[in-house]
């Protein structure tokens, strides 16, 4: 039975929502650094204003929710779910105040879309933003990207279902570093490291390509954080194709290749198993269904007739299906082409891809690789059993930094994480469906706002319905959160109306 | 004569949309397959140059859509201001071959310009701080500060020992 919920549960609940905000109200201090350097000083009052705010809240619950009492699971995933709001509504601030969005509901949608490392954008005239909030924008991505893998690592990794992607199930907890402390630093040197040499890497073609240094550094450093962190914002409404540069998009491809790995793969390569590049089973996954999603996004436009060449068919079709597999949403064709030019087969199959995701433990979205890699090796599994003799034992295994036997527990918990994505996939489907999009662009859409994607075919607009605006908030977070945190805050909620609070 | 002014004027109303009705870009973009291969004409805000030996890529911007222009790289070197949160672009109005798939530019949508006119110059756009944000912001932040220091400070004389707030009792 459920114990009823207690005010101490809230309690604790609230005192580390308020641990998070005041790390959020110290962060959106750092964009004023930009500011400074492109004297843009009518901007920095906005930042100190939310960042005030922020602190204020943050500490009053600090304080008088202030507990000794340990954190449960339960608390843990509230925490991480509540989280996410409670950033989402501090950071949208400085965004409605500087009118870089229409409205607060769009503030949120773009910050929840930045923390999320989704990249749908609801911010007006992206191109005459200040340099600050463009910096604010993509560096929202880089702390949600950083941020998801600490809760995954942390909070959802103690979860039963959540157990599948992480390293906590199998007694694989010290894969990566023994504690969260040690795990943090390495995820966040191993981040650095990535947004030093990409900022690098993009700051060096952009100069080549003919942009002057100021922006090729400034355009390099967002794009570092939003490929790094599978984001996809970009400082200008063209988003790559901005730069007309095929360097440029080798680059984005490399970073944002880079980012959507598991950082315990990371790790171990970096520690010298240069194996696990061959063995890894979210590696052999991701390969095997990019190069036959490709395969098949290429022929459907050579079929059609969009594009014809194989230069332009690696660059449009190979470039798309890569940021739409690991998520990252970076693109170089226009929204309103891929719902007008690109064949239903090409745009469809893009909606798979976007689905299935990157690896876990990375800053990728979706139901990820791992998981399908156990579902398919579970299929075939299946298939020996059947075609076995009775008496045979049919075992399988797979590969994730070590070998791991293939138990039904593992599938059990890939499976209900899929099924959670499905449904979250037709609610979101049907609503947009709705509000009088053809089916298509609705199952794009969706997928891109579930799968953290940010790829858009033309939904995504500041003219779009407010009610769907909240939909994709919504699966942007639960996506995000890969439904379980979301379900126990559903749990939390129902279990408080029902039982009443316990004092 | 009669017949041959009716015929010049017939002409002229015929490439009026060509010389004087530039396309828009939400129009370009969202019908790039019926402008496929055809002569375009442009107008837009200058919001980003890139030279590129002979040639450049600028970069206009119009009603939320911006296209990529392929041109001399003496055209982009006439260029004043590119658009950003501080500069008004220069204004310009390009003829030339748009291209869904442009074939010499790895399938890039893009406009092959024949015609390059810079129609306005752009300029600086002067943003000074809004007083009331200014004075909303640093009472806020001294505020923050307060409770931060105060609360601390509670803290310590109770010995880390925290009541409920009032409206929890």
């Amino acid at each position: 039975m459920i114990p009823q919920l207690t005010r101490e549960d809230l309690k604790i609940i609230g005192y580390n929502l308020g641990r998070v905000g005041n790390i959020i109200g110290v962060l959106m201090l750092v964009p004023i650094v930009i500011s400074i350097i492109y004297q843009e000083f009518d901007i920095i009052p906005h930042f100190i204003a939310a960042s005030a705010l922020a602190l204020i809240l943050s500490n009053l619950a600090v304080h008088f929710l202030n507990t000794k009492k340990e954190m449960e699971l339960k608390h843990a995933l509230c925490v991480a779910a509540l989280a996410w709001i409670f950033m989402m509504m501090l950071t949208a601030i400085p965004l409605y105040t500087t009118h870089s969005t229409g409205s607060y509901l769009d503030a949120n949608f773009e910050t929840m879309s930045g923390f999320t490392t989704t990249g749908l954008s609801l911010a007006q005239d992206v191109d005459h933003l200040s340099h600050s909030i463009n910096f604010y924008r993509h560096y929202l991505q880089f702390i949600g990207g950083m941020g998801i893998i600490v809760v995954a690592l942390t909070v959802l990794a103690r979860s039963e279902v959540g157990s599948v992607l992480t390293f906590k199930s199998e007694g694989r907890e010290e894969i990566l570093r023994p504690n969260v402390a040690r795990t943090s630093r390495a995820i966040f040197g191993i981040a650095a490291t990535f947004l030093v040499l990409g900022t690098v890497l993009f700051a060096i073609v952009g100069i080549y390509e003919g942009m002057n240094v100021g922006t090729s550094f400034f355009d390099g450093v967002n794009h570092a954080m939003a490929a790094f962190s599978t984001g996809g914002f970009s400082p200008h409404s063209q988003n790559i194709l901005y730069y007309h540069s095929f360097p440029y998009e080798i680059v984005a491809l490399i970073i944002f290749l880079i980012g959507s790995f598991n950082f315990a793969f990371h790790y171990a390569v970096l520690s010298g198993k240069r194996r696990e590049m061959f063995k890894n089973i979210e590696i052999r996954t991701i390969f095997i269904t990019l190069m036959l999603s490709t395969l098949v996004i290429a022929a459907g436009l050579l079929y059609f007739n969009v594009y014809s060449s194989p230069e332009i068919l690696f660059r449009k079709a190979f470039f798309q299906a890569a940021s739409a597999h690991t998520t990252t949403g970076f693109g170089t064709v226009y929204p309103a082409q891929m719902s007008n030019v690109w064949p239903n087969l090409p745009q469809t199959m893009m909606s798979i891809i976007m689905l299935l995701g990157a690896c876990a433990n990375s800053t990728g979205g979706g139901i990820k690789a791992i998981r399908v890699g156990i579902m398919a090796k579970a299929f075939f599994r299946e298939v020996k059993k059947a075609l076995s003799p009775k008496t045979a034992v049919v075992s399988e295994k797979y590969h994730h930094i070590s070998d791991t036997p293939l138990t039904d527990t593992v599938v059990k918990g890939a499976a209900l994480i899929t099924i959670g994505y499905i449904v979250l996939f037709f609610v979101g489907t049907t609503v947009t469906m709705l509000y009088g999009y053809n089916g298509v662009d609705s199952m794009y859409e969706t997928s891109s706002a579930v799968g953290n994607v940010g790829l858009s075919c033309g939904v995504t607009s500041p003219a779009m319905p407010s009610m769907l605006k909240v939909t994709y908030i919504f699966l942007m977070w639960a996506g995000r959160l890969e439904i379980m945190a979301v379900l126990v805050l559903v749990g939390f909620a129902i279990l408080a109306l029902r039982k009443g609070i316990k004092k | 004569m009669k017949k041959l002014a009716v015929f010049t004027a017939i002409m002229l109303l015929l490439l009026i949309p060509a010389v004087v009705g530039a396309e828009s870009g939400e129009v370009l973009i969202e019908n790039s397959r019926g402008f496929d291969g055809k002569q375009v004409t442009f107008q837009g805000e200058v919001i980003g140059v890139m030279i590129r030996e002979n040639n450049a890529w600028v970069n206009i911007y119009d009603n939320g859509i911006a296209i990529g222009i392929w041109c001399s790289a003496d055209n982009a070197r006439n260029i004043s201001f590119s658009g950003d949160y501080t500069h008004v672009g220069d204004t310009v109005m390009v003829g030339g071959t748009f291209h869904m798939a442009c074939p010499e530019h790895g399938g890039d949508t893009d406009i092959h310009a024949d015609n390059f006119t810079i129609l306005a110059v752009g300029r600086v756009v002067a943003r000074t701080p809004d007083l009331p944000t200014v004075v909303v912001s640093v009472v806020l932040m001294i505020l923050a500060i307060f409770i931060i220091f105060w609360l601390r400070h509670v803290r310590k004389e109770k010995g880390k020992v925290v009541p409920w707030p009032m409206s929890w009792r």
